[in-house]
């Protein structure tokens, strides 16, 4: 630094504060003096360590700029193969979040026992000793009253250590009721490679051999999957390959592309079936994949029959079966009525994708298919990469292994009251009604349906939960109908909330445990989704000392809560932990929660790095030098191993009538005592019969009367939202116009001008939106990227208590924008369980304030 | 020989996500409202036939730079060892000429010392929350995510009552990195190279259909940008 009289004045001042400051455990001026210092050669101050990002569900390997022990830069991590040294936007904004005063500090209790929205609760701080007590004095009543089902853990985003207290410790305690989040994550798009290739899972795709990628709803250059890798190599896909785009708003995917299909929301499947019908009736399938029919000639014709036996089919089952039950009068025409999109657009997108193959990827994602009617949907999405025959060609739906160690058993530590409460019903609706299959991988009832949780407690249906442990959760902002979880968070009678940010769901909370910022303050296994080919398993290592006093929540508060429930009489928690866990290297038992956290990321991810454990991927010499690369990367996945007979469905073949999915819902139907048919019926679908099994056109099912609720409600996802846990950071609000059609520092309802002018609406005037399930306030923005008819919102914001940036009053619980979930209908895809959130599943009307 | 760095910025690329601009925030220490690189946006057409257009923005270190012209105590200067155009915070007396000729709106003014947010002693949530002195004061940075690598030839945090804007990370150039920007772009869109190098990438990069923005002007700005969003 040069010495100049600004210099000058400025060290001064440092040293005024710091005689001033004396208190001070860290002086300013020694940071000072040492950056002063530092400063007058030009050379990097600090060291990267690894750590991976949870902004979204891609997992990034990344890396943290380290400088005197602050976290002061991320950058992707140069050895993950799977996103070539690069981060996105989000990744930055985390460290606006493990920095943010207004995070919880310390552990609190609530002190007002009633609760609602307008009930203060007064929180007020507590040991993290008294807190443990509580909660296990609760859990004890709850042994003591052979009511331990009436526990419930919920998991909101997690790391690969949640075995421990969302998968084992309710079971030990005795509750089958560990509920996910996942049902309101993206479930029905699993449903779809399922019931075509076995896959319960998310797919990645071979870009970079790609000719032509139809995306289905996806937004990979600015949201879920794969952002990094996909925006790397954006620039050159387009120069050798074509894109097309469906999605009801112009995202910045969309606006990049070559074709957009602005579809009306809901009714994308009736394009996904028009494909399929063109590319059969022009010839266009591809026929090393798919099959011939046997005297070469093409006997797809419009409304016409085949028969089956005139085909051959060669990696695929069913098509002949497809075409006549769901195909055969599928124009684009047709699909033109029902989509909004012109036939011709239909038509060339079809053909140019048909022409690609097999380099040609359809590429869904949940907002084309987490809808109520969107499970075949989802399935018609992914039978087009059977038919252009890139499925296990350039889409990869499954992937390398990289191997992990499973967790100890736990079956000596479950005694005979546990084990009374774990055979109770679940409290989720999945597969116990007939309304809601919720099936995984074909089982009815391997799929828990987050948002029925809320109408479990109100209903106490079966019974009510009475203990609830709830981390990297906020249900009452999250799910559809968040008014409705108020209502189900108020009669709940104890909850505790493990929360890096005081949330909507805090309010409610009778104690608030503050826990580690993943990205920065624990140390954690994170199984990354796949992409550009590899599998791969990354290390958050626990890069900076956090400023407030937290525990990790899948693993310090187990511990201690088992030695407080150990200290009550019932010792099988504590037990567990300390005896089944020992140090893969030097043997050793855990003695406290954070050796317990290091043990256990130790043995879960021991096969990774040790050397004399073979693998096919990377080779890492010892623990210390996992934790230094902070990545595991399998070899590139190796393509057609599924094929010939290897799908992994009922009849082993891909399939387009999907034995697999005729199985999984009789098998639900059996267990209801009644028929497909009626499955149907209840989950909401108009298939009866054979359609049942094939991916076909559902018409868009919506929430409310069209002549009360003119408008269609159509919910979208931010480039810069870490899952709606971004918007009390400043980084988030000053480019929050980066989402095409949105406003910095805003929250704004995007209406097509023609609507707008035909109800008096301006720009910027505020806007009441009520749908027959909420109302939100917010600001208009009358934007050209929305159809007609179609008013569309970004998720993200609208937190009437997160911090005093998304917040606007915390008292008076006035948010920044509005949370689309207090609008959005509890409505379900109900085979795979998930919450619908997308394809205009409400109507609303929209009201000038 | 001297240096003359010219950036480019492949639209085609862009990703139009904001990375660069959190990124030149987290570079620079810059608060709340300051922003040497941002992003010019526009929606033209009607539906279905819309088109949407991402621009990033930041100085274009023009070789006909009017700030320079306009700065009446050389404040702002054309450095003649790499061509950019930079601010010296240490002569600056805030008289915002250069903010008034900048066609490009990338010179931002310091009305209060930055990040007072840091010194506030008040919670956002009673006890459940801290207060931002209460982190200020246990991590030791004015911010504490403060980059102090920016101090070596600026002011690594301005103050009140005089201007800045973007150096080209003159800092990172200068140890042979390339700026933040462009290093955490995760499109791949950016690239800071020297003219004066007839081996330098940029001139490969330039053999793209490329535009500068306002050329009228006649300001020669610096910032490539190739191709189209």
């Amino acid at each position: 630094m040069k010495v100049n009289r600004r210099n000058f004045l400025k060290i001064s001042a440092a040293s005024g504060l710091f005689v001033a400051g004396a208190t001070q455990t860290k002086p300013a001026l020694n940071a000072f003096t040492k950056s002063t210092e530092a400063s007058s050669k030009n050379e990097p101050q600090g060291e990267w360590k690894a750590s991976v990002c949870q902004g979204c569900t891609a997992w990034c390997a990344v890396q943290v700029y380290i400088i005197n022990g602050r976290a002061t830069k991320v950058r992707g991590n140069p050895h993950a193969k799977a996103n070539h040294g690069h981060s996105c936007v989000r990744s930055h904004i985390a460290l606006q979040q493990v920095y943010d005063p207004d995070r919880v500090k310390q552990p609190m209790k609530r002190t007002n026992p009633k609760k609602g929205r307008d009930e203060d609760p007064g929180f007020i701080p507590i040991s993290w000793e008294e807190a443990m007590d509580t909660i296990a004095d609760k859990i004890m009543e709850l042994r003591d009253n052979n009511e331990t089902h009436k526990f419930s853990v919920w998991r909101g985003r997690y790391t690969a250590l949640n075995g421990i207290l969302y998968g084992n410790m309710p079971k030990i305690i005795g509750s089958p009721n560990n509920v996910s989040h996942s049902s309101i994550c993206a479930e029905t798009e699993k449903h779809g490679r399922y019931y075509t290739e076995a896959y319960w899972g998310y797919a990645d795709y071979d870009h970079e051999n790609a000719f032509y990628e139809i995306l289905w709803g996806a937004d990979p250059i600015a949201s879920n999957r794969q952002v990094p890798h996909t925006a790397s190599i954006f620039g050159k896909l387009k120069d050798q390959a074509k894109i097309a785009v469906v999605d009801p708003r112009l995202s910045t995917t969309a606006a990049k592309a070559d074709e957009w299909l602005p579809v009306i929301p809901g009714e994308d499947g009736a394009l996904a079936i028009a494909i399929a019908h063109v590319l059969l009736t022009e010839e266009l399938w591809y026929k090393p994949f798919v099959g011939d029919f046997k005297d070469g000639k093409n006997k797809f014709v419009e409304g016409r029959t085949v028969s089956e036996d005139d085909f051959e089919e060669i990696q695929t089952y069913g098509l002949v079966k497809w075409w006549n039950i769901a195909l055969k009068d599928a124009t684009p025409e047709w699909a033109a009525e029902r989509s909004g999109i012109p036939a011709e657009q239909i038509y060339r997108v079809a053909r140019d994708f048909g022409r690609a193959a097999p380099k040609a990827i359809s590429f869904m994602s949940p907002g084309s298919n987490m809808v109520v009617r969107g499970g075949y949907t989802a399935q018609a999405m992914a039978a087009l990469n059977g038919l252009v025959g890139s499925a296990d060609t350039l889409v990869i739906c499954g992937g390398e292994s990289a191997p992990v160690n499973s967790w100890p058993s736990i079956d000596a530590y479950v005694d005979e009251i546990a084990e009374k409460g774990n055979n109770m019903p679940r409290a989720d609706f999945g597969g116990r009604k007939l309304e809601m299959p919720a099936m995984n991988s074909g089982r009815p009832g391997g799929i828990k349906p987050t948002n029925t949780t809320a109408d479990s407690i109100l209903n106490d249906d079966p019974y009510g939960l009475k203990v609830v442990m709830s981390y990297w959760t906020n249900f009452n902002y999250s799910n559809q109908g968040s008014d409705r979880w108020d209502e189900a968070l108020a009669k709940l009678p104890f909850m505790v909330h493990m929360t890096l940010h005081p949330a909507e769901q805090t309010h409610f909370a009778d104690i608030i445990l503050p826990v580690p910022h993943a990205m920065f303050e624990r140390l954690s296994p994170v199984r990354g989704s796949n992409g550009n080919l590899y599998r791969h398993v990354h290390m958050q290592t626990g890069v900076i000392e956090s400023p407030f006093d937290v525990k990790i929540d899948e693993t310090e508060v187990p511990w201690m809560l088992g030695e407080a429930l150990e200290r009550k009489g019932f010792s099988n928690l504590i037990d567990y932990l300390r005896n089944e866990f020992r140090d893969p290297e030097t043997g050793k038992h855990p003695e406290n929660g954070l050796e317990f956290n290091e043990i256990a990321t130790k043995m879960y991810t021991q096969p990774l790095w040790d050397p004399s454990i073979e693998k096919k991927g990377d080779v890492i010499n010892g623990w210390d030098e996992f934790l230094r690369i902070g990545t595991w990367n399998s070899i590139p996945y190796r393509f057609r191993q599924k094929w010939n007979g290897n799908w992994g469905t009922e009849t082993g073949d891909f399939e387009f009538y999907s034995e697999t999915l005729k199985k999984a819902l009789t098998t639900h139907a059996e267990n209801h005592n009644t028929n497909v048919d009626k499955v149907m019926e209840a989950t909401n679908y108009t298939a009866r019969g054979e359609l049942a099994f094939v991916p076909h056109y559902e018409p868009a099912y919506r929430v409310g009367d069209e002549s009360e609720y003119p408008f269609i409600f159509s919910d979208h996802r931010s480039k810069l939202n870490r899952e709606a846990r971004s918007a009390n950071c400043s980084w988030y609000q000053e480019f929050k116009d980066a989402d095409p059609g949105d406003e910095a520092w805003d929250d704004v309802a995007k209406i097509n001008p023609i609507d707008a002018k035909r109800l008096g609406i301006n720009n910027g005037d505020m806007i009441k939106i009520t749908s027959p399930t909420g109302t939100i306030t917010v600001k208009a923005k009358l934007w050209e990227g929305t159809r007609p008819g179609v008013v569309t919102k970004c998720y993200g914001q609208g937190h009437w208590a997160y911090g005093h940036i998304a917040s606007l009053d915390r008292k008076k619980q006035i948010a920044r924008g509005g949370n689309n979930n207090t609008i959005l209908a509890p409505v379900h895809e109900a085979l795979s369980g998930s919450g619908a959130r997308h394809g205009g599943q409400t109507r609303i009307k929209i009201e000038k304030v | 020989m001297a240096k003359n760095y010219a950036m480019t910025i492949d639209l085609q690329s862009c990703i139009g996500c904001a990375a660069c601009s959190v990124a030149c925030k987290n570079e620079n220490n810059t608060d709340t409202g300051m922003n040497w690189s941002h992003h010019i946006h526009t929606t033209t057409g009607t539906f279905p036939n819309v088109k949407y257009e991402y621009i990033p923005t930041l100085c274009n270190h023009c070789d006909n730079a009017p700030c320079v012209k306009a700065c009446p105590v050389k404040a702002m200067y054309k450095d003649d060892e790499n061509g950019l155009t930079l601010h010296n915070a240490d002569k600056c007396i805030g008289c915002k000429a250069c903010m008034a000729s900048c066609p490009y709106g990338v010179i931002s003014y310091n009305k209060k010392d930055p990040h007072q947010y840091w010194n506030d002693q008040e919670s956002w949530y009673d006890d459940v929350s801290a207060t931002p002195a209460e982190i200020k004061e246990k991590i030791g940075t004015e911010v504490p995510y403060y980059n102090p690598e920016r101090a070596f030839n600026y002011e690594a945090i301005r103050y009140r009552g005089i201007v800045e804007k973007c150096q080209m990370c003159d800092h990172r150039l200068d140890r042979g990195e390339q700026p933040y920007c462009v290093s955490r772009c995760p499109a791949e869109a950016r690239y800071v190279g020297d003219l004066n190098d007839p081996n330098d990438k940029i001139h490969e990069l330039l053999t793209h259909d490329h535009k500068t923005l306002r050329e009228d002007l006649g300001t020669k700005p610096k910032v490539f940008y190739l191709r189209s969003f």
